[in-house]
Formats: structure tokens, C-alpha cells, sequence
């Protein structure tokens, strides 16, 4: 079948170099029409139901609003997870699902559930969160204002309502998310004392505003032939109208809204704020629809902000604060570069081996075009260009020009030896001749990465583009070889006089005499390497293990907590003194800093007490991670009173997606009571606050929120008649500010509050509040409540409708796998679990457990595969012995490099193994391959001599396919920009495997064939 | 006295970025006060009405609404029949008297010429008597009405109402011409300068009030000071709340009454108690704490500088506040205490509690 393939595109030449040409064509299209991220998108399957519930504690909103929720939607097919959070005034549920299913989907069936939940009138309404990614954040900006002439109420009513909308229109863009300022409100501030004077009761406020501010269609009349509408406009159009509405009259004498209270514009209660450079600010964030395409969407939004500027009020605009393509570009461009670079390396490799103008000529175009079939394949299944995917191109790109590598010498040899024969018959016989070891390479690589792509969680998601881009660009590569390359072949090379060159010559004359010792000695040299690899073997087993080194954003962030329970005033007073503090210490690095306080308008479950800021980092910083090291040591040491985390904006969401964690290694402790959860943390702490490598322990205390618990009290309500109703309205209406109807002006909706003068200026007036009760009765709430000082939750976390408490850590100096293999040790031994009590390993560490674990199924897979192709090429179970023999060779250098460079095993240098793993047995398959080719033409030579000669004869091919891999390679080692981190460990094992599976399968192969087949022969 | 101690700043200034205060616990005096709401009112010995005091027709008012009137002025005519047969009856009498004066003259000559008889006299004398009886009656009652008997010449049936004390006429009871019957009110004056507050007290307070305490009241923008002259002995069935009356001190006229107004009671009894200042409390593990300074904090310091927060944590049991202080119980006079920022502290306590160790 290859035979045919090769002699029909030789035959129809012409043909071939169309189709070539119009698949660089739409090669280079798909390049430049593929969405460009910097991550593959790791979200996993998630719908998320959020209900505000403004004013409600975290206990109760549990109770009526999460649980329901979470029982609803727990039945559904595909459901693998469901975690909870319930905080003051919000309930958060996110529903986790099995990863092949449509998000639509998922979408309409979760909404379809939430139809029949039963949650109490005026506690809210669960909603769907927004359909984006955990990397959706595109686009932060400030709502900037220059002149200093509008307050934050004002230009967050901008940034509601014009800037919103108009950044809502860009296509792609899900949600805009409002954060910082103040919302506008009318306060009608009640005078308890009047409602004695005037005989009314405070239901009959409420009453009167939501009665008042109506609106009617009366349909219409015919009057002379024309239509007339009839329309009631009973909405409150200015403040005058509100103060004179009516709440009740007698004798002609109306008591109005104005008799009782003052009424003016306020702001409603908050619950995050946003300052920068230490003045407080309006920010709104961009969510992009998942599934499109963050640089275009992007892109997008910037020409919009021009819009939107000529829409705001002179002196306002809007002020890029932060834009993920900067980091997309960053990262990508490290890949491209290093993919750019490898080609041009693995391009000079060629032409000084080969020393030919036309052959290597021949070997370099069948690199582009073997890459941009694989575009065309990534564009054509949806992958996006991003780090990882891209990584997988540079890894392949020294393997991409085996194949023609091998044809091209081929053909160049065979042209060589026989100038008589047609160059017809010439170039199909030699590329005939090497077509299926060159198929069966291709396709062991291809069988060596494909296992990745059943990786699952985490791990799947982010290997799984590299794998499948490896495996694209090998079959691209190929086809390239096995169709295009005989076609060039043919119509470029020319007997050449010479096939050898100057350095191949000198690397003969130095490599044959070890050769021939390697051969004498063949018992020995295989046992010495042997040992050594037991040695290496052992030594990798206790070298430190991570799951994924850490994305260098080049940018410095920091998750800072104040204790569970701190005010919004205090929060934004930190903010502004960190802010204040870094940029007078750190005039020279730092252009600006942003503080983000408590939570945005949706969907986020930070309380006051969490801080996030950022950094806008000045150019030209050399050292950014002694910057961020030193900083995070003069901030500790200066707020001692909160707690920072140093991370990354990318980072720090991903983190977040990590079984909602947000640290790398923690303690799930699961039950029902929190104080008995408390507890248990606190055992476990001291217990294990010894271990070696335990940097930091950070508990999320659930409890700490002081409350105001108002119970009512039956018998004193009963007394003066009072309903727990009336209670419960005043509380919420009266106390809460919840809005009793709103103005509307214009599409702008400003919510109209009732309440209680001076209510809330201590604890002491919310005992005072006076009520009045139908019949006349004055009390205070006192009077008819138990009103304590308590301490309660700040948040309820629920996972799979059972609580639990995190007791999240960071491991320092040592690896995540050994330090939770001693800590759960002495958990186990020291720290006793009531019933129903347990405890699990959650974050970055779990990831990296299942990695593993689906890696120890997935390898012998592989080399069961490999073997059946191996036993397939051969048909002798013997040489494919032979050739995986070679494969513990190539993992030699891969250890030693990583036990020399002292980087941790992570999932990225797994990756790097496997690809050794292919690249000795390309390398086995060569050489073997044409040893037998050898031994079928002169049967009669003996077989060391026969075994010298084949190998000194394939050692340019062999020494060509490794020095291309190692070139291709050598810039992901040496790369420094945005990502690189995370191909370091790959680089280096393969650059390490490389060296020691060429070296070794050039002297240790012939020695086993020798001891193989000695007998035979 | 209130006064930052700067012993322990030196020590903390390295633990925080924000200095923490530190002051000592002080007795202090809680002169506490109410906010009420009140109403303005006058007794209703205040309030007057001058009644008719026969019955008759309303023939005119001499005084307008708002008019302040003297003690004996006119103020309205009536009309009454009573009257004219009181005034006609007087006058009749009044002639019957002359008649049997004379009669009686005239019988006495001819009982002394001996032409009568002694008993003849006897009745003529009671006749007198009687008639004489019946004049004075008769005139006592005009008197009353404040017709002057003697300067009557004939007959009348006008009737004029005095004002029985000075005072603004509040209201004019009864149309112009309408019927009177016997004691009706008809016009009503407000006698000036008696005016009452009458607040109102939830129970919980008004146990620790007492006659002559201060209520100031709020009306229309003036202050006035008023003192507790009564508390009522039953509540306000409508509100549940207890009545306390206070008369307004100042000379002041022309206020509205049953308007409601803002009230501040200041009781008089002032309470003192150790206290520290609201800023200092905390609230930790459902308790109420006060932070103070590490007793053996000094000593330690030198050894373990930073490892150790220098404050231990006191609870108190709040016994009364005002705006600016609270009165507990648990922490000794003169004990040194923190009185500001015991946030910062409260977290550091909170974070050291985390084993945020190195």
C-alpha cells in the first residue's frame, strides 16, 4: 500500500505539488484564524447557580436557600460534584459534570431544575452564573475619571449603565461585571416617634410607596378617525413626588411620606470595594463566552472602548487595567519563538550534516509544511493555539524531519551508488526501501503520546492539546514524507560526487575504534549501563514530585485576608495603606496598584474581609521573582494584622477551580457541626505544624462573624400585638435597606428603601428601633425580641451536601506527594475523629495523584502497544526486544538531568520521558532496521564486522534525527519569556534523553543485536 | 487623665504598623439620657368654658375667636325668657311690696286709733314679709345672673355673659342664634401659661425616673426645658407606655397644643461605674473582650521579640454605655487597657491562632 502511495505521487508529480501548495494555502489560514490563548481551557464542566439574597446570614441562607438548590440539582444525570458556599447575602452552588457533555445542554437542564425550587418569597431568586470559563476574565478596566468632578456613585452609574451595555454588545463577551463605587438608592429615612404622631404603623409606609409608584395602559379611544392612548404615569418621577405620596387621610387631611421622613438620595449597602493607588475606583471586569476566542475578543473590546469614550462625559474614560492577551501573546510568543528558532536550528543541523544544498533543502520545506498541516488539523478539531499546543509543535519539530531525513539519505546514497538506473526507478526504490521503518516511527510516536489523550481532570485538559498537536504534526509529517519528499526528491537532488563531508568523516574516524570495544565488549558494557540505570531508576523515585511548575504571568498579585468579620471600611483602609506602602517603597518597579475588596456584583463568594491586589509593574524589571520575594517579605513584616498569599491572576483562578481551593495542597475536613470542624482543624494543626516543608497553614475559620440575633419573642409579640411578620419586615426593610419599589428613570432603576433613621448607628439603636402596632402600641424591638451579641458563620462550604473546613497549606522546600504522605500519617495516628468526621487531600496535590495514577495505567498501554507495533514492523518478538531495550538507555540522561538541575518529577518532565521513550526506539528502529537490511544482502559476512559496518553507514541519519531533536528542542531549555517554566522540565529530560539514547544506541544496540543474534548467525 | 500611655509603643511599634493606644480604666459618670417622644398639652383646669347659666337664645358674641379677653368682660348676649319673667316678676313684686307697705301703714294708723284688730296687723306684716322674702330671692338670683336688681326699671330679657377670667378665646362653642339650655358651655378660653409636656416612657425607663428630672423638648427649633411634676400611675392604654407630666418652666405663651414633639429625658440620678471607651471592646468567641497589656510582657519581649503578641485578652460584661463609653465589670480601676485599634490586635491574635509560624 506505501509502495503504491509512493509510486502514484511520483507518478502524478504535478498533482502532488498542487495539493502541497493548496494545503500551505489553507495551512496558513487555519494559522491565522485559530483562537489564541494562553492556556488550553482547564474549566472544567461547571454550571453555576448563585441567589443573591441581600442582608441574609450565611446559616440561614444554608438552610433556605443552598440546600434546596443543591438537592434539586443532585440528581441529575452527569453530575459528577456539586460544592457549595453559602456567605452573608449569597448562595453559590456550582454543579461539576462529566467533561464530554454539551454546556448548552447542561445549561437548560440545570434551569429546568430550578424551576420547581421552593425558596421562600424575598429571599431571591437563583440564577444561572455566567456562561464563561475560569479564564474568562478578558478585560479589566477603570471607569477613570480626570477632572475629579464625579463621585463613585456617579461614574458607577456609568459604568452600569453605559459602559455595561455597550461592552455587552461586543460579540463573544458573556458579561461585564461590575466592581467598586457606590449604587445609587433613595432613602426614605423613617422617624420612628412620628408614627405615634401621625397613627400610622411602618407596614403602612411600605405600603403607601409600593401602592404609589404604578403605572397603567387604558388602552385607547377613536376620536376624529385617530387613535388616542390612554396611559396611567403614576411612576415616581421626582423625589417631591415620593415625599407626597399618601399613606393615609382623614377628614380631608392627608398624612404623606414627607410628614414622616426625610427623603434623599443615598447608597445602598455595599459589599466589595475597588481602590487604586490608594483612592478608591469603579472597575469593571470582561467575561468572554467560553468557547470563543480570547485575542479576538479582546481585540473587539479595545476598538469599543473608543465608542465608549465618546459616549462618557468629558474627563471620564475608560482605562485598560488589565488584558489577558498580553499574557496570551507573551506566552505564545515564547512558543512561537522557540518553534521559529528550532526550525532554524534544525535547519543549520541539516545542512552541515548533510553538506548538500538540494538535500537539505528537500528536509527544511518539509518542516513548514508539515506544521501547517497541523494547524489545519488544530483548526479543523477546534484547538486553540496556546501554550501547551504550541509546546507540542516545538517538541515535535526535530522529530517532524526524521522521516524525510531518512528518505532523502536514502535516495542521496542510492543515487550515488547507482548512476546507471532510471532517477525514476531510483527514488521509488529508495523510498520504498525505508517506508515502513519510517511509517511504523511515525506511528510508535504517535502511539507513545496518543494514551495522553485519555488523561482525564486537570491533567487531561492541559496535556491533552500537546499530545494531540504531537500526534497531528507526526501524521502531517508523514504524509509530507511519504508523498511530497519522493516528489522533490525526484525533481531537485542530483547525483552528488561526494556523500560524505568533512565532519561526518572526523566523527567516523573518532567513533569507530569505541565502536569496535563497545562490540568486544559487549557482556560488560550492558551490565555496567544497566546498573547505572537501576541506580538512576532509584534516585528518581526520591526526587520531588509537583504537579505542574508554576506559570510565570510576569506579573505580581496578592490574595490578602484580614480575620472573618472585618468590616469594608477597615478592608479598604488595609487596601489603600498597602497600596500606599508599595508605591512609596517601590517607586522604581511599580507603576500603579489595584485593590479589588470583598466581591463584585456577581457570582463571587469573597467577603469583606478578602483583598485581591494587583500590581502594574514598571518595564525592564530584571528579577521579577527576588522582586515579588522581597516585597512579600516587607508587606508581611509590615501588616502583620492580615495575611498575604503571593499569586498570579491567571494563577489565581485556576487555583480557584481546583475543587474551589485556593492553595495548592489542603485538608478537606468534612461534617456537620462547624464548631466540631473547628476543632478538628485545630487538632490537625498542631499536629502536624512540625512536619518538615510546612511553609504555611492557613485555616478558613467559617465561624468569627459576629451577629445581632434578633429572636422574636411570642409572648411579649402576642402582647402588643405584633405579628413576627412586622418584626421580620422592619428588620429586613427597615434595618436591611431592602429596596420596597424602585424609581425608574429612563431604563436606569434605583432601588427606593424605607428606613429606619439612625438604625443602624450602633448596636444600641437596633435594640431601640420602635415599632408601632396596628392598634396603637409603641415598642422597641427590644421589647419583643432576644436580641444577643453572637458569633456565627461567615461561610457554610458544602461538598456533595455535606460541610466541610479547609485547612489549606503551603509546602516549601520539599515535595507536595512525600510531606502529605507523613503528615496523614500522624493525622491518622494523633488526631481523633468523632463519627461522621473525615478528612480527604484536596489541591494542586490531588491532581497530581490521579495524573499519576492514570499514568501507571496508561504506560504499559503504551508499551504494549509500541511492542505490537514494534513485533509488527519486525515480525520477530526478538528485535523489538532489541529496540525497547533501547529506551532505559534514553532514560539515563533524562534523570540525570533532572537530578542535576534539581527539578521536581512533574507531570510536564512524565511528558518528557514519554517523548525519550519514542525518540530511542526511532532511534532503535533505524538502526536495526538496516542491520537487517544488511545481514538479508551479505548473509555471509560475520556478523560484528557486518554490525560495525551498518552502524558506521546509518550513523549520519542517526546522529542526524538526534541532533534535530536535540536542536528542536534547545530552545524550550533556553527559552525565558511567559511559559517557559512549564516546558522547562519537558526540554530538559528530553535534551538529557536525547544525548543518552544517541550516544547508547550507537555502542550499546550493535552489542545486544551481537548477544541476540550471535547464535543464530 | 485620658491620656495615651506611651510605655508599651516602643514594643509595639515593631508588631504593628498602626501604634496602639493604651489607656487606664477610669470610673465615669453615666448621666443618662432618653429620647422620648412627647406631646404638648394643657390641663384641663387650663381650658375654660363659660356656660350659660339659663337656658335661652344666643343673640350675639361680643369677643372673636383668638381674642384675648379680661376677667368680667362681656363676651356674649342672650336672649332668655327666664330672664324677662325673672326681670318682670322682680319688677311686680317690687310694686306689690310698695302696695303692702302702704297696705300696712294704713291698717298700723288704724290699729293704733284702735279701728283694727291686732291680728288685722299680724297679717298684713307677714304679707310684707313674705313679698320682701321673695324680692330678695328674686334679686339675689338676677345678681347672679349679673343683672343689677335695683337699676331695674322694666322688664328685660337680655342676658350678658362675662368672662369669668382673662384668657385667649379658643373657640366660640355655639352658633349665633341658637337655643341655650341651662349650663351650656358657650364660649371656651385658654387660661395663658399652662402648659404640660406629657411624655412618654417605655417601662424599662420610666422605673428610674423621678419627680423634678429633666425633659427638654423640641419644638419648632426651640429648646425648653421642662421638670417632671407627676408620673401617672396608669399607662397609656393605647401605646403601653407610661405618662410623665413636666411643666414648662419658661414663661411661654402661644403654644400649640397636642402638637408631638422630640423629648430628652436626663435623669438626675447619675450613675458611676468603671468604664472604658466603646473603641476598646471586641467581640471574641461570643464574649465581649477588652485587650490589655501582657503582664510579664516586658521581660519576655528581650528573649522573643515579635514571636509573641504582648496583649492578653480580658472579657467584660457590659453594664451601660453612652456615646462615648461603656460600664463593665472585669477589669480592675486604673488597669491599663486598650482603647483603640483593638482590631489589629484581635487579628494578629486570631492569625497567631492559624500557626502562621516560620
Amino acid at each position: 500500500m506505501l509502495n503504491n502511495l509512493i509510486e502514484l505521487s511520483l507518478r502524478y508529480r504535478t498533482l502532488v505539488i498542487v495539493l502541497f501548495i493548496t494545503i500551505c494555502v489553507f495551512g496558513y489560514r487555519a494559522y491565522t484564524e485559530i483562537p489564541v490563548d494562553a492556556f488550553p481551557d482547564i474549566t472544567p464542566k461547571q454550571v453555576i447557580v448563585y441567589t443573591e439574597s441581600p442582608g441574609n446570614s450565611a446559616e440561614d441562607i444554608e438552610k433556605l436557600i443552598t440546600y434546596p438548590v443543591e438537592s434539586a440539582l443532585s440528581g441529575m444525570a452527569g453530575v459528577k460534584l456539586i460544592m457549595s458556599n453559602s456567605i452573608f447575602g449569597l448562595s453559590y452552588v456550582s454543579v461539576f459534570f462529566e467533561d464530554d457533555m454539551d454546556i448548552y445542554f447542561l445549561r437548560q437542564l440545570v434551569s429546568e431544575r430550578l424551576s420547581s425550587i421552593d425558596i421562600p418569597s424575598g429571599w431571591g431568586k437563583p440564577e444561572l452564573g455566567p456562561n464563561t470559563t475560569g479564564l474568562g476574565q478578558v478585560f479589566w478596566y477603570q471607569v477613570k475619571d480626570t477632572t475629579n468632578k464625579f463621585s463613585l456613585r456617579e461614574l458607577k452609574e456609568m459604568q452600569e449603565y453605559i459602559v455595561s451595555p455597550l461592552f455587552k454588545s461586543v460579540s463573544g463577551v458573556e458579561e461585564v461585571v461590575g466592581w467598586g463605587g457606590d449604587e445609587k438608592q433613595y432613602n426614605v429615612l423613617i422617624d420612628t416617634k412620628k408614627l405615634q404622631s401621625f397613627d400610622i404603623t411602618y407596614d403602612d409606609i411600605i405600603q403607601a410607596l409600593q401602592k404609589s409608584n404604578q403605572a397603567a395602559g387604558g388602552q385607547y379611544l377613536e376620536f376624529n378617525r385617530e387613535q388616542y392612548l390612554i396611559r396611567g404615569a403614576g411612576l415616581y418621577k421626582s423625589l417631591d413626588d415620593v415625599r407626597n405620596t399618601v399613606i393615609k387621610s382623614t377628614q380631608g387631611q392627608a398624612v404623606t411620606i414627607g410628614d414622616i421622613s426625610e427623603v434623599k438620595e443615598a447608597s445602598a449597602p455595599r459589599f466589595g470595594a475597588v481602590s487604586i493607588d490608594a483612592k478608591e475606583a469603579v472597575m469593571g471586569m470582561v467575561l468572554q463566552r467560553s468557547g470563543t476566542n480570547a485575542a479576538k475578543v479582546v481585540e473587539k473590546l479595545k476598538k469599543k472602548v473608543q465608542t465608549i469614550n465618546t459616549a462618557l462625559p468629558s474627563g471620564v474614560s475608560i482605562d485598560a487595567i488589565y488584558d489577558r492577551t498580553q499574557i496570551t501573546h507573551k506566552a505564545v510568543n515564547t512558543m512561537t519563538s522557540a518553534l521559529l528558532s528550532g526550525v532554524v536550528l534544525v535547519a543549520i543541523v541539516l545542512f552541515i550534516f548533510l553538506f548538500e544544498f538540494r538535500s537539505a533543502f528537500i528536509v527544511i520545506i518539509s518542516l513548514p509544511i508539515s506544521l501547517l498541516i497541523a494547524f489545519l488539523l488544530m483548526d479543523y478539531y477546534n484547538l486553540s493555539a496556546n501554550l501547551m499546543s504550541l509546546s507540542g509543535l516545538a517538541i515535535a519539530v526535530g522529530m517532524i524531519v526524521d522521516g524525510t531525513i531518512v528518505i532523502v539519505e536514502n535516495s542521496f546514497r542510492l543515487l550515488h551508488d547507482k548512476p546507471d538506473s532510471s532517477k525514476f526507478e531510483i527514488v521509488s526504490e529508495a523510498a520504498k526501501e525505508v517506508a515502513t521503518p519510517v511509517t511504523f516511527a511515525v506511528l510508535i510516536i504517535a502511539a507513545v503520546f496518543i494514551p495522553l489523550l485519555s488523561l482525564d481532570g486537570l491533567a487531561g485538559k492541559l496535556y491533552t492539546p500537546m499530545a494531540l498537536n504531537i500526534v497531528f504534526v507526526m501524521l502531517g509529517s508523514l504524509f509530507v514524507a511519504l508523498v511530497l519528499v519522493p516528489v522533490l526528491v525526484f525533481l531537485l537532488l542530483k547525483p552528488s560526487k561526494s556523500a560524505e563531508n568533512v565532519v561526518m568523516k572526523a566523527i567516523k574516524k573518532a567513533y569507530t575504534p569505541i565502536l569496535l570495544l563497545a562490540l568486544n565488549n559487549a557482556k560488560k558494557i550492558l551490565a555496567l549501563v544497566s546498573v547505572v540505570f537501576v541506580i538512576l531508576a532509584y534516585l528518581l523515585t526520591l526526587q520531588g514530585r509537583e504537579f505542574m511548575p508554576e506559570l510565570n504571568e510576569e506579573s505580581i498579585m496578592y490574595r490578602v485576608i484580614a480575620i472573618p468579620g472585618t468590616g469594608l471600611t477597615q478592608s479598604l483602609q488595609t487596601s489603600k495603606d498597602i497600596e500606599k506602602y508599595i508605591l512609596k517603597n517601590y517607586p522604581d518597579e511599580v507603576n500603579s496598584v489595584l485593590s479589588m475588596i470583598g466581591r463584585s456584583e456577581k457570582g463571587e463568594t469573597a467577603q469583606a474581609n478578602y483583598m485581591e491586589i494587583l500590581l502594574t509593574l514598571k518595564d525592564g524589571i530584571k528579577d521579577l521573582p527576588k522582586l515579588t520575594k522581597q516585597m512579600s517579605e516587607d508587606l508581611e513584616q509590615t501588616f502583620t494584622f492580615v495575611q498575604f498569599v503571593p499569586t498570579q491572576p491567571i494563577a489565581m483562578r485556576i487555583e480557584e477551580l481546583l475543587e474551589g481551593v485556593k492553595a495548592e495542597l489542603a485538608i478537606k475536613i468534612y461534617g456537620e457541626d462547624q464548631k466540631t470542624l473547628d476543632s478538628i482543624s485545630k487538632d490537625i494543626q498542631s499536629a502536624i505544624s512540625g512536619v518538615r516543608g510546612l511553609e504555611r497553614m492557613e485555616v478558613e475559620t467559617q465561624l468569627g462573624q459576629a451577629q445581632i440575633k434578633i429572636t422574636p419573642d411570642y409572648l411579649a409579640l402576642a402582647r402588643y400585638g405584633i405579628s413576627v411578620d412586622e418584626v421580620m419586615q422592619v428588620i429586613r426593610n427597615g434595618i436591611g435597606e431592602e429596596s420596597v419599589t424602585q424609581k425608574i428613570e429612563g431604563v436606569r432603576r434605583f432601588g427606593i428603601v424605607a428606613k429606619i433613621k439612625d438604625s443602624k448607628k450602633s448596636i444600641q439603636a437596633v435594640k431601640n428601633v420602635t415599632l408601632r402596632s396596628k392598634s396603637g402600641k409603641l415598642v422597641t424591638l427590644n421589647q419583643i425580641c432576644d436580641i444577643s451579641i453572637t458569633q456565627g458563620a461567615s461561610f457554610i462550604k458544602r461538598e456533595n451536601l455535606s460541610r466541610y473546613m479547609v485547612l489549606s497549606m503551603e509546602i516549601e522546600g520539599r515535595d507536595v506527594a512525600s510531606f502529605v504522605n507523613e503528615a496523614d500519617k500522624i493525622i491518622k495516628q494523633n488526631v481523633k475523629m468523632p463519627a461522621g468526621y473525615y478528612i480527604g487531600w484536596a489541591g494542586d496535590f490531588k491532581n497530581m495523584q490521579e495524573a499519576t495514577q492514570k499514568l501507571m495505567i496508561i504506560i504499559p498501554i503504551t508499551l504494549f502497544l509500541v511492542i505490537l507495533l514494534l513485533y509488527t514492523a519486525f515480525n520477530s518478538l526478538k528485535k523489538a526486544m532489541i529496540i525497547l531495550l533501547n529506551v532505559p538507555f534514553g532514560f539515563i540522561g533524562g534523570i540525570i538531568a533532572l537530578i542535576i538541575s534539581g527539578i521536581y518529577l512533574s507531570v510536564s518532565a512524565i511528558i518528557g520521558f514519554l517523548a525519550i521513550f519514542a525518540i530511542a526506539i526511532l532511534n532503535g528502529i533505524v538502526l536495526v532496521s538496516f542491520i537487517d537490511e544488511l545481514r538479508a544482502k551479505f548473509p555471509d559476512v560475520e556478523l560484528k564486522t557486518l554490525l560495525k559496518d551498518a552502524t558506521l553507514l546509518r550513523l549520519r541519519p542517526v546522529l542526524m534525527t538526534a541532533f534535530t531533536t536535540l536542536f528542536g528542542i534547545l530552545p524550550l531549555l533556553y527559552a525565558t519569556g511567559v511559559g517557559s517554566e512549564i516546558q522547562y522540565p519537558l526540554a530538559l529530560v528530553i535534551t538529557g534523553g536525547v544525548i543518552s539514547s544517541t550516544l547508547l544506541t550507537l555502542l550499546i544496540l550493535p552489542s545486544t543485536y551481537m548477544l541476540f543474534y550471535k547464535k543464530e548467525h | 487623665m485620658n491620656k495615651f500611655l506611651l510605655l508599651k509603643l516602643t514594643l509595639t511599634a515593631t508588631l504593628f504598623a498602626t501604634n496602639i493606644p493604651v489607656e487606664k480604666v477610669q470610673m465615669q459618670i453615666f448621666n443618662r439620657s432618653v429620647e422620648l417622644n412627647a406631646q404638648i398639652i394643657q390641663l384641663s383646669n387650663a381650658q375654660q368654658s363659660i356656660t350659660s347659666l339659663v337656658a335661652g337664645h344666643l343673640e350675639k358674641y361680643y369677643v372673636k375667636p383668638a381674642q384675648f379677653v379680661k376677667e368680667g368682660e362681656k363676651v356674649a348676649l342672650i336672649e332668655s325668657i327666664v330672664v324677662s319673667k325673672m326681670s318682670a316678676d322682680y319688677l311686680a313684686l317690687k310694686e306689690q311690696l310698695n302696695a303692702t307697705g302702704k297696705n300696712y301703714k294704713a291698717t298700723k294708723n288704724l290699729y293704733e286709733k284702735g279701728m283694727s284688730s291686732m291680728q288685722e296687723l299680724n297679717n298684713q306684716e307677714i304679707k310684707r314679709s313674705e313679698i320682701n322674702a321673695q324680692l330678695t330671692a328674686l334679686k339675689s338670683q338676677l345678681e347672679t345672673l349679673g343683672i343689677k336688681a335695683d337699676k331695674l326699671t322694666s322688664a328685660t330679657a337680655n342676658f350678658t355673659l362675662y368672662a369669668h377670667s382673662s384668657g385667649t378665646v379658643s373657640a366660640l362653642l355655639k352658633p349665633l342664634h341658637s337655643s341655650l339650655s341651662v349650663s351650656e358651655p358657650v364660649i371656651s378660653i385658654v387660661k395663658n401659661q399652662a402648659y404640660y409636656v406629657k411624655s412618654f416612657l417605655p417601662l424599662e425607663y420610666a422605673n428610674k425616673v423621678k419627680v423634678g428630672d429633666k425633659i427638654v423638648v423640641d419644638y419648632a427649633d426651640r429648646k425648653i426645658i421642662t421638670h417632671i411634676t407627676q408620673i401617672m400611675p396608669k399607662v397609656d392604654e393605647l401605646t403601653q407606655r407610661v405618662i410623665v407630666l413636666s411643666s414648662i418652666d419658661e414663661k411661654v405663651s402661644d403654644m400649640f397644643i397636642d402638637v408631638y414633639v422630640e423629648a430628652v429625658l436626663y435623669y438626675s440620678k447619675s450613675f458611676k461605674h468603671l468604664a472604658v471607651k466603646k473603641s476598646a471592646l471586641s467581640f471574641f468567641n461570643n464574649e465581649w473582650v477588652v485587650f490589655v497589656p501582657s503582664q510579664n510582657s516586658e521581660k519576655s519581649t528581650d528573649e522573643e521579640e515579635n514571636s509573641e503578641i504582648p496583649y492578653t485578652l480580658k472579657v467584660v460584661k457590659i453594664i451601660t454605655e453612652d456615646e462615648k463609653y461603656v460600664a463593665i465589670d472585669g477589669l480592675d480601676r486604673d488597669e491599663e487597657y486598650v482603647s483603640d485599634k483593638s482590631y489589629y490586635i484581635k487579628s494578629a491574635l486570631l492569625k497567631s491562632s492559624l500557626g502562621d509560624g516560620d
